[in-house]
């Protein structure tokens, strides 16, 4: 085939930005870990290991750069090229988020009053959160329109566990650490919940890729349709 | 790269080399040194015979005496070849328009590039016989008669004509006719304003070497022109022409009129001379201006 | 910038009639602004219908059938040998100038066919002019003289030939360049100007079509840049067909573009479309460098 060396590349950047949301996966799962066990340390690694995910996105984005500049890619391989550049600004954001849950763990206390509720909710959302980010990846490295479309629906669980959370916390009572504690969970779900529409946005990717259409998926901005 | 593969050069291969340095030059020599002694020859045996009468009064025909210049050949001589050109070129230049924009690779056309060949190859003397057969023997418009000469000369110089014309004619990129063609012009223009101009240098370069070959020519003449002494101008008439005059001196007794014939000799080959010239100079100048 | 054909190119019309207006050099040259394109379109457009050419028994295009509209410019794109060359040489008629070549089909100017025996492939020609890939000025004439071979050529007559040398000379950029020189060989110039040289005569004799076959390839980065300037300036006079290899200088200068391959027409879209999202994969294959 011709021009291997720039398809070799193209791969290249392609599996690098795809590997970051592994990156992503392995900072939600520690996060998720700390704030399970309440665990400083750890959720202190997570706020340095960020800059692993800064650096890919460097990488990857003076890749795309780079070979815009000098290979002048069309049709599909352009199409590929621009949903890289918002893929890894999602990655980004994504690792952002983790970052923010791991800043509020200290906050929260290390003998903070739990309410096993918000905290199962919580960890749900934990687990649905990296299930989206890996159906997302798995999507986008399948070319399958279909995969991507469904992180529409798991998205909506995330969302409905985001609302609860809400809830919970409103009523969560008088006392006062309890109360912060509390404040401090709602925070963390609207983290998880943001982690959560940043996957959907990659399975946008994914179909404009295929299709050359870019079109938005129903999200929590837009009412699903029937 | 090894340190084998830059010796010096072997002094089997310096051998080799002079050696085929010398046979070369060996070859170049025998090719020069004739002609070089052709030209001293001539030089040295016709310049005597050269004097201002020589170029001004006819042959007298006496073996005694004064047998005077060579004025009539040499008018003879520029009469025919010019009436033969104007017969021959226009022809030939045709022939080759026809063979390089219209035959092409057809079948006819290649017949008829055989046929030139061919022509090539004819000696001259046939040409001069062909004519005697069919306008001389036959009596149409007299018995020897100037133009008929020029007919056999003309016969002569088609296909030289041809050839080097079909040869330039080539040389036309093909690129010009095409812009031509898609700027909406008809063939005959393409070939008439655009083809031709192109080529007119190499044609007329070729067109002269041509006439400077059939200018040198005997055999023809000798049964078509014939031999008279005197200039008359009348195409329709005997004339007389260097080649003959010299064909007809060599062979004397006389020592005055064996000179004369090499006088006749330079001056035929420094007009042939000449005409190189002028056709070398036109190539020139045309390779300038492109 | 002397001899940029912006703002060298566009001759004032009469608004009553459309025919160009003429004036002294200086009052073209200011006169010049860009202008929007014409309300409705002054070239004809082509529609070519089931070509069929051959090369002997060599079917070297088969069955296309494409439209070229009318004031745009068409880019026909492919791998070598895919017959693009040979297409755009039908529409002129040049093809039939090949020994032994011929093609079939209807090419409709205009709604008239001029692909039958009956029509002049003469007055064909002066309708649908062409440029080639080699400038091929005329050796033996000046620049002038070069200009107004196509009128002569043509046998066009009544025409004021210093007039109309100096619009085609502007119209093809190149008057400022060789205003003062008009009589000096045409060979004498760049390979650059040289193509404009030709451009400018191919325009003199006010063809409504042209057809260019991959004319930049014998030029300089430059050089090109400016003939592709000039082609979009160009577009609001003539309807284009530019046949190119050169596949980022179909994205810059055409609006719609024609893929083939191995003589059959593939695809034909708007450029943008061709190249960020075409509909055929052998289109998407070829574009992307995968093959050709």
């Amino acid at each position: 085939m011709t021009r291997q060396h720039f398809h070799d590349e193209l791969q290249q950047l392609e599996a690098a930005a795809l590997g970051g949301l592994d990156l992503v996966v392995e900072q939600l799962d520690r996060v998720m870990e700390a704030l399970e066990h309440r665990d400083v340390e750890l959720a202190q690694f997570v706020v340095v290991d960020d800059d692993r995910l800064d650096g890919r996105y460097l990488e990857v984005h003076q890749g795309v750069l780079s070979l815009l500049a000098l290979q002048s890619p069309v049709a599909g391989d352009l199409r590929l090229v621009a949903a890289l550049l918002h893929v890894i600004k999602n990655m980004e954001r994504m690792g952002d988020q983790c970052v923010n849950i791991a800043k509020l763990i200290p906050l929260a206390g290390y003998e903070a009053p739990v309410r096993e509720e918000v905290l199962d909710r919580i960890l749900r959302m934990g687990r649905a959160a990296r299930s989206e980010t890996i159906q997302a990846k798995q999507s986008f490295v399948m070319r399958d329109v279909g995969m991507a479309e469904d992180l529409v629906r798991q998205d909506r669980d995330i969302n409905r566990l985001n609302r609860e959370v809400f809830r919970m916390a409103i009523e969560v009572g008088t006392d006062a650490d309890t109360r912060e504690w509390a404040m401090h969970m709602v925070m963390v779900a609207r983290a998880l919940e943001r982690i959560g529409d940043n996957a959907v946005d990659v399975g946008e990717q994914t179909a404009f890729v295929v299709s050359g259409l870019f079109r938005e998926f129903s999200d929590s901005s837009t009412p699903a349709k029937a | 790269m090894s340190a084998t593969a830059l010796r010096p050069v072997s002094p089997r291969r310096r051998r080799a080399d002079r050696i085929a340095r010398s046979v070369v030059f060996a070859f170049t020599a025998v090719a020069v040194v004739p002609l070089v002694l052709i030209l001293y020859f001539l030089l040295r045996e016709g310049l005597g015979a050269w004097s201002s009468s020589f170029f001004t009064t006819d042959p007298t025909g006496r073996f005694l005496g004064d047998p005077g210049g060579i004025r009539s050949a040499i008018v003879g001589t520029i009469l025919m070849v010019a009436l033969a050109a104007v017969m021959a070129v226009p022809i030939g230049v045709g022939v080759a328009l026809y063979l390089v924009e219209y035959g092409k690779t057809g079948r006819f056309a290649k017949l008829v590039r055989y046929f030139v060949d061919v022509m090539t190859g004819v000696p001259s003397v046939a040409f001069g016989l062909f004519v005697y057969i069919v306008l001389v023997v036959t009596k149409v418009g007299g018995t020897f008669a100037a133009w008929k000469g020029s007919l056999a000369l003309a016969l002569l110089m088609l296909p030289v004509v041809t050839r080097s014309a079909e040869v330039v004619l080539n040389l036309v990129p093909n690129s010009l006719r095409e812009a031509a063609l898609a700027l909406g012009a008809p063939r005959w223009k393409v070939i008439l304003r655009i083809v031709l101009p192109t080529a007119l240098p190499g044609i007329v370069t070729g067109s002269m070497l041509a006439v400077a070959r059939a200018a040198g020519e005997t055999a023809p003449l000798l049964f078509t022109a014939a031999f008279v002494l005197g200039v008359n101008g009348d195409l329709s008439q005997r004339m007389n022409s260097l080649p003959l005059q010299i064909f007809n001196d060599v062979g004397q007794a006389q020592d005055r009129l064996v000179q004369r014939a090499w006088g006749a000799a330079l001056t035929l080959v420094v007009m042939v001379l000449l005409l190189t010239l002028i056709a070398r100079l036109i190539q020139r100048r045309s390779k300038l201006a492109a | 910038m002397t001899g940029d054909p912006q703002t060298e190119m566009a001759t004032p019309r009469d608004e009553a009639t459309d025919a160009p207006r003429g004036g002294t050099p200086v009052e073209l040259a200011t006169s010049t602004i860009r202008r929007p394109p014409p309300a409705h379109a002054t070239a004809p457009g082509i529609r070519l219908r089931g070509i069929d050419a051959y090369y002997g028994d060599t079917h070297a295009i088969k069955g296309v059938d494409l439209e070229y509209a009318a004031n745009q410019v068409t880019a026909m794109i492919g791998p070598s040998g895919c017959g693009k060359s040979t297409l755009v040489r039908c529409i002129n008629r040049m093809h039939e100038e090949i020994p032994g070549a011929h093609a079939e089909g209807e090419i409709l100017l205009d709604d008239l066919d001029i692909n039958t025996p009956d029509v002049d492939v003469v007055a064909v020609r002066r309708a649908i002019g062409m440029v080639f890939q080699k400038p091929n000025p005329f050796p033996t004439m000046s620049i002038f003289e070069n200009v107004a071979a196509g009128l002569k050529l043509a046998g066009v007559k009544g025409v004021d030939m210093r007039e109309r040398v100096e619009q085609s000379l502007i119209g093809a950029g190149l008057w400022d360049e060789v205003k003062d020189r008009l009589d000096k060989p045409g060979i004498g110039l760049s390979g650059g100007q040289q193509q404009r040289l030709c451009i400018a005569r191919t325009i003199a004799v006010e063809p409504d079509v042209i057809l260019m076959d991959e004319p930049c390839s014998a030029l300089d980065p430059i050089a090109t840049l400016k003939i592709e300037d000039l082609i979009q300036d160009l577009k609001e006079r003539y309807t284009i067909v530019i046949v190119t290899h050169n596949m980022q200088q179909a994205a810059r200068v055409a609006d719609t573009t024609a893929f083939m391959l191995l003589g059959e027409l593939i695809e034909h879209a708007p450029t943008e479309k061709i190249f960020s999202n075409p509909g055929d994969s052998r289109t998407e294959e070829y574009v992307t460098g995968k093959f050709g």
